[in-house]
């Protein structure tokens, strides 16, 4: 029997169409589910020859603009990237780092840092010989951006490092093949009720003095790639390597957070989409009390609820990519064919915000539904179910910004600054 | 842009892109990267105006430059009528060391264009060809499949090639960079008008066989279905052995 | 038909030694064509040093009513006859019968005069052999120059060719120079009228086998086809019969052949009988226990006199040479009995079994395809079911 397909290419251009064959035509090669499930269960760090598998493929960081190695997609485009590269690794695993860190933050750090850091560590990442990632939760917070402990002093043309920086993606990676962080330190006087104001943004080797990596976490989920972390001690780093201005660190950070955000939302929807048919598949074949699954209301139902979901997700992600690339038009940083309209950058956020907390939301209950449809089954880790619920759940629950914190976002831009709960 | 050894050239089909072609190409672009000349890579096919998806890909996977030949005085084309469109493209595009063209195509499957092309080219041809060894001004070597094993021969250029992937040929898939630069290569649309001769010489009317029915191929009556225990399956098989003289 | 660029000729004369019907002649220092006896074999084009010299191919306009005979070209190899001679000859002959036409077979070859006998045997009326030192291993170019030839002179109304590496070589190249009007592949022959003429139908399958059209020729002759080996009935061989060997001279010269052999590399004849002549084939796909299972089904197709056979994804990993291999990409055969375990029955592998006259299939999957084209189906593990089959196998034939 026919696999299920869920998907309409109709809307695609024909580049995007050839990049999905190609994508997908790798992942039967390289990455088909059960590898997903065996990588998931032997833990990170990240197979290396996939680092440099998907670098080959071209799907890391290919926003950054041509001249300076990447590809000058557009965030169309690479949220289409996002997409199949979710459906790919239900466990989100591999979009979570190379699609919302690398691809992400990494476009971010590209547009902040200075030649060096872009020769000696973007465009390597971008060939998948090294790891580039964002360093900004601490202990003290990770939703409360603003109250961060780590510190920066001045010292000669060097800034001096310390503190420690909890749940970041792909250390374990970056100190396998080599790389750096963007790490957010307080450069001054903590500002009373502008705690946010004086963050600046550096980038930080990792192979840096000072920086030790911390044990890796025991994840619910999404295990293939490491989530860590490290304290610095009196790092140093070369002024040059300062991300943009002093005491900008904030407003890159949450221009970082949105790039992330919206490859999630973009992968998350290609998760949801590969749950939904591997669970067609099933419900289909198999049969109980003389009829097959699918037929059942209650189970019918509830697939094709999930999957209205889904496509309408897909939409909310494609109006997402095209604000995208109106705002970088904007800003002049690539060439884009020309928008109508252009949105301010609090729209945007409120529109990232809703994918952000919405679609791996959806992933996860499709996850949950699918679970149910399949009863014993499901629950095992011969199917992808369990390993997709586990895995997107990290994202509902704080990886790039939990749900909540999305939501206080959106009330501020729909209710008015007014009611907002705290600062 | 014609270069020093001239233009290699591959044969496609429509819409999707058929395995034996895809492999030929990456015969082309294994050869091109191997050799020290400028090559170009001529992607060529004949089909509806949708053929242009599968040159595309043609293109991403590393043809320089392709040009569909489409008109609808080309359809309905036998093998003959189709080596005839094919050749004067060939002539029209130029100098040509190698044309690259899949053994068979997965609808027709007739495997004749090649050596009907090379017939209206005037040059020799090697079919069943696996691998494309080596090749240079004068000369390529190939191995290819013969009835008994395989053969491995010296040919004066130029020469077509008609090539068959062996097992486990796994093609290259075209990377996202290749796809954008795929973007900004020359592809153009010729019609018979840009190939000279009268209409007649092409498609369905240039025909020299005709189809004059097709149907579905008569269904073979059922057979017999057991789900049982080995002991009492083999029992009625061996029934069966009986019932039918076999042994 | 040819054209000879007189501006590019050099007057070398090296185009003349090659016609096989000595059409050019030299005349005011270039070399000429002339037209009325050129045949259109090409022969001459490869030996050109600088080009001078352009195939002008036209589709035959044949009248009908000036050709007569059913061809055959019988294959040869290492001094033995192959069988698609004996199979299309068998056809032939209801061909000819039909048409009221004599059946030939054409050997071409170095030394192989003697198997005309055993395609008289086959059934061939007559014989045309063309015996030369170039023609020991087959060439494009040479052969090809001799069948144009002997087709020129003779003018036969049908002529037909195995589906074998060779045949799809040769008989595409033969069309192509004479503008013939071919079929590929076909899996049945007959003979048909339209417009009160007597002409050959072509039937074969398309679309991987899905869709089945019938195909004739009507303007071109001879008619050509190629057909799929293994699918015609040789005649029951007949020593006694009669028939008349035919030697004929063709004028072939080494200058019109481009291509060298530099190495045959022919697979092992292991002793085994091939795949394609057994009468019995043990079939194992992915689902037949590997190493294991396959010791098993070659135990089985022992017993039962017979070889083994496998599908695609067992070549691609190893386990068995591409000889094997049986299915669209691999050989096409038609066996007595087919016994086929462990693989789900794809349409490429349908395709190449579907002559079989007894199919039987066992496969773990009840909904497997296979079992739409098997005469008799095991749903069950085939490792549970062959150690079985062979000892009730054994029991019954020792």
């Amino acid at each position: 029997m026919a696999r299920t397909k869920l998907s309409d290419d109709r809307d695609l251009t024909e580049e995007q169409r050839l990049f999905k064959e190609s994508l997908l035509e790798w992942a039967e090669r390289n990455m088909p589910l059960d590898r997903v499930i065996k990588m998931n269960r032997e833990g990170h760090p990240y197979p290396r020859e996939l680092i440099k598998g998907l670098a080959d493929l071209g799907v890391i960081m290919g926003t950054v603009p041509e001249e300076r190695g990447g590809m000058g997609l557009t965030w169309k485009d690479q949220a289409l990237i996002a997409e199949i590269i979710g459906y790919i690794d239900p466990s989100i695993a591999t979009a979570a780092g190379f699609m919302a860190v690398e691809t992400g933050w990494g476009f971010t750090i590209d547009r902040h840092a200075n030649d060096e850091i872009r020769k000696k560590y973007v465009q390597p990442a971008i060939r998948g010989d090294k790891f580039i990632g964002i360093a900004t939760t601490e202990p003290g917070g990770g939703s409360d951006v603003a109250n961060f402990k780590c510190t920066g002093e001045k010292d000669g043309d060097e800034w001096v490092l310390n503190g420690e920086k909890t749940f970041i993606s792909g250390v374990e990676e970056a100190k396998q093949i080599g790389g750096g962080y963007w790490v957010n330190v307080r450069t001054g006087e903590k500002v009373p009720g502008a705690a946010h104001k004086n963050m600046t943004a550096f980038f930080v080797p990792i192979d840096s003095e000072g920086l030790t990596p911390t044990e890796p976490y025991d994840d619910a989920g999404r295990n293939s790639i490491s989530t860590g972390g490290f304290i610095m001690e009196d790092v140093r780093v070369p002024e040059e390597y300062m991300l943009g201005e002093k005491d900008k660190g904030f407003y890159y950070t949450m221009e970082g957070f949105d790039n992330a955000r919206i490859l999630i939302g973009a992968s998350a929807v290609g998760v949801t989409r590969r749950i939904l048919e591997e669970a067609a598949d099933y419900i289909k074949e198999r049969e109980v009390f003389g009829s097959p699954l699918a037929k059942y209301e209650g189970i019918q139902f509830e697939f094709v609820e999930r999957y209205t979901e889904m496509e309408a997700s897909r939409l909310m992600v494609n109006k997402v990519a095209d604000m995208q690339d109106t705002r970088y038009d904007e800003e002049g940083w690539a060439e884009r064919s020309g928008k109508a309209k252009t949105y301010s950058p609090t729209e945007i956020a409120k529109w990232i915000s809703m994918i952000k907390y919405k679609v791996p939301h959806l992933a996860k209950d499709t996850a949950d539904d699918a679970m149910h449809w399949l009863g014993a089954a499901g629950y095992s880790s011969e199917y992808i179910f369990e390993t997709a619920w586990r895995g997107v759940m990290s994202y509902c629950v704080g990886a790039e910004g939990g749900a909540n914190i999305q939501k206080i976002v959106i009330g501020r831009e729909t209710l008015g600054k007014d009611y907002v709960p705290y600062k | 842009m014609d270069e020093e050894t001239g233009t290699i050239i591959r044969e496609g089909v429509p819409s999707v892109l058929n395995a034996f072609d895809e492999f030929a190409l990456n015969l082309a672009v294994e050869l091109k990267n191997e050799v020290e000349e400028d090559v170009e890579i001529v992607a060529l096919s004949m089909g509806p105006p949708q053929a242009k998806e599968a040159l595309n890909k043609c293109l991403a996977i590393g043809a320089d430059r392709a040009v569909l030949l489409t008109d609808m005085v080309f359809a309905g084309a036998d093998t003959w009528a189709t080596s005839v469109t094919l050749s004067r493209a060939i002539k029209n595009i130029g100098k040509t060391d190698i044309v690259f063209m899949g053994q068979e195509a997965s609808d027709g499957n007739t495997a004749q264009v090649g050596p009907e092309v090379a017939a209206h080219m005037g040059i020799p041809q090697l079919t069943f060809v696996t691998e494309v060894e080596s090749v240079n001004n004068s000369h390529v070597v190939a191995k290819k499949e013969t009835d008994e094993g395989f053969v491995r021969i010296k040919c004066e250029t130029p020469v077509m090639i008609a090539c068959m992937p062996t097992p486990g040929f796994e093609p290259r898939i075209p990377n996202i960079r290749e796809i954008m630069k795929a973007k900004k290569k020359e592809y153009q649309e010729w019609s018979h008008e840009d190939l000279g001769g009268d209409p007649s010489e092409y498609g369905l009317d240039g025909s020299e066989s005709v189809v004059i029915k097709t149907y579905s191929p008569p269904p073979k009556g059922e057979g017999i279905i057991v789900d049982d225990e080995p002991e009492v399956a083999v029992k009625k098989l061996m029934d069966f052995f009986e019932d039918e003289g076999i042994l | 038909m040819i054209e000879i660029h007189e501006d590019k000729c050099i007057g070398c004369e090296k185009c003349l030694k090659t016609c096989p019907v000595d059409a050019l002649k030299m005349k005011e220092g270039v070399a000429k064509v002339d037209e009325g006896l050129c045949i259109s074999c090409s022969a001459c084009i490869p030996a050109c040093p600088v080009d001078a010299i352009e195939p002008i191919l036209k589709a035959s306009k044949a009248a009908s009513a000036d050709y007569s005979g059913v061809w055959v070209f019988a294959e040869q190899h290492d001094d033995r006859c192959r069988p698609t001679g004996p199979e299309l000859l068998g056809k032939g002959r209801e061909l000819a019968d039909e048409l009221g036409e004599e059946l030939c077979a054409v050997l071409l070859g170095s030394d192989v005069g003697k198997l005309s006998d055993e395609l008289i045997a086959y059934g061939a009326e007559k014989v045309y052999v063309v015996d030369d030192k170039i023609l020991e291993n087959y060439t494009t170019e040479a052969y090809t120059t001799a069948l144009v030839t002997l087709i020129s002179k003779y003018k036969p109304s049908v002529f037909i060719f195995g589906a074998t590496h060779l045949g799809r070589d040769l008989a595409p190249s033969v069309a192509g120079r004479m503008g013939l009007g071919l079929t590929a592949d076909c899996t049945g022959l007959s003979i048909t009228e339209v417009e009160d003429v007597k002409v050959l139908l072509q039937t074969r399958p398309a679309f991987g086998g899905n869709v089945m059209a019938d195909i004739v020729c009507p303007n071109t002759r001879p008619q050509m086809a190629t057909v799929r080996p293994h699918v015609m009935q040789p005649l029951e061989p007949d020593p006694e019969r009669d028939g008349e060997v035919i030697q004929e001279h063709v004028k072939i010269s080494p200058e019109s052949i481009k291509t060298e052999i530099l190495e045959i590399m022919e697979h092992e004849d292991s002793g085994e009988i091939s795949v394609e002549e057994a009468d019995v084939v043990v079939t194992g796909g992915r689902g037949a226990g590997g190493e294991e299972g396959f010791k098993m089904l070659r135990e089985l197709a022992k017993a039962l006199g017979g070889t083994v056979g496998c599908s695609r994804p067992i070549v691609e990993e190893g386990m068995m040479s591409k000889s094997h291999q049986v299915g669209q990409s691999g050989k096409t055969i038609s066996p007595e009995l087919y016994i086929v375990c462990g693989v789900s029955g794809a349409v490429q592998h349908r395709v190449g079994v579907r002559g079989s006259k007894y199919i039987i299939a066992i496969n773990k999957d009840p909904k497997a395809p296979i079992f739409d084209m098997a005469d008799f189906g095991i749903v069950g593990d085939a490792s549970k079911m062959i150690p079985m089959l062979i000892e009730k196998v054994k029991e019954k034939t020792c």
